[in-house]
């Protein structure tokens, strides 16, 4: 039985549509003018705080803040 | 009525239309109302159209189209096409190549 579609490339490669996603939005934020690209970069900021649990109990939660640049 | 780049082709909605999910492909999306048209481009983003004739753009990036800075477009196509010819891995290949398709999206949606 064939697929009735063909695989997107990037699918293929082994990316996710999120991870599409969000390099296409960021490849557009890079090409705006002033002062949209200053407000657009701020949009780009990742923040959160993860914490690993063991036996039922969080661990200590580390933070991890993500700037475009990553 | 508006005219979305779905991924299968330019979709026209118009009040009525039945109710869909469809996916966009990053380009220009127009608004027409009465003889008024403004553009927005969108990276990659989903159309909803609901029953009662209202219809969703759920879109990362949506940005009218004079926000665009056309010397940033060019730069960053010539980068990712030079990128593409220098990349190893098949992930590498395929961020270069999203890299040229948006710029090239952009700079047609600049110029169209």
């Amino acid at each position: 039985m064939a697929s009735n579609a063909a695989v997107p490339f990037w699918r293929a490669a082994g990316m996710t549509y999120i991870t599409y996603s969000n390099i296409c939005a960021n490849l557009v934020r890079n090409c705006l003018k002033e002062p949209y690209k200053t407000e657009a970069l701020s949009r780009e900021k990742v923040h959160f705080s993860i914490s690993k649990w063991t036996d039922g109990k969080p661990e200590k939660p580390t933070l991890r803040s993500d700037s475009p640049e990553e | 009525m508006v005219i979305v780049p779905a991924t299968t082709g330019q979709m026209g909605v118009l009040p009525g239309h039945v109710a869909t999910i469809a996916e966009l492909k990053r380009g220009v999306l127009s608004v027409h109302e009465g003889s008024e048209t403004t553009k927005y481009f969108v990276s990659s983003s989903f159309v909803f159209i609901h029953a009662n004739s209202f219809a969703d753009i759920i879109a990362i990036e949506a940005v009218p189209l004079d926000w665009i800075d056309v010397n940033l477009v060019q730069k960053g196509l010539e980068d990712f096409t030079q990128k593409l010819s220098s990349a190893t891995t098949e992930l590498e290949k395929a961020e270069a190549q999203i890299g040229i398709d948006v710029h090239s999206a952009l700079n047609s949606a600049l110029t169209g």
